[in-house]
């Protein structure tokens, strides 16, 4: 395996690749984020939550 | 974006399963958490509303002789009040709060006097 001075260990991606992983990440959380308050504002105006 | 580096210590193919597993775990606790903590969710998820008209069709409860009758229909209050409807002889219905703690079985029908 030739050697790459920009590969960082343990895992062994480089720094751009960890910094667009964790924007896909960071996205996702995003998304998951806002179909949670999507779901909450449901929940609080079609059951009986909060009277 | 300040956390990236972390996917130079943990390897993506662990990390985002198990990040990914670890949202599904929790978001799956704090519903059955809800459900067994709450009289709301479990009525409403079976129908609560719908039993709840079912079982005051007015032509079954509506009182002869002029008086209210009161149905327990087990509809309870978060704590310890208990609700219950009464049905005028006209077939309007009321929904009632008692303050007694004492818990009368929901299916009863009481005629007052």
């Amino acid at each position: 395996m030739n050697y790459d001075p920009d590969k960082v260990w343990p895992s062994g991606l480089t720094i751009g690749e960890a910094e667009e992983l964790h924007r896909h990440i960071i996205d996702g959380t995003r998304v998951f984020g806002f179909i949670a308050v999507l779901a909450h504002i449901l929940a609080y105006v079609y059951t009986p939550w909060f009277g | 974006m300040n956390n990236a580096k972390m996917w130079l210590v943990v390897k993506p193919t662990v990390g985002v399963p198990l990040f990914l597993t670890a949202v599904a775990v929790g978001s799956f606790a704090v519903h059955v958490s809800v459900l067994r903590n709450t009289t709301w969710l479990p009525q409403f998820l079976s129908g609560g509303a719908a039993m709840e008209q079912a079982a005051l069709s007015p032509s079954a409860v509506v009182p002869t002789g002029g008086n209210a009758t009161v149905v327990f229909d087990g509809v309870q209050q978060v704590g310890t009040s208990q609700q219950a409807v009464v049905v005028l002889p006209d077939g309007r219905t009321a929904r009632v709060v008692f303050d007694a703690p004492a818990v009368i079985d929901g299916t009863k029908t009481a005629l007052l006097q």
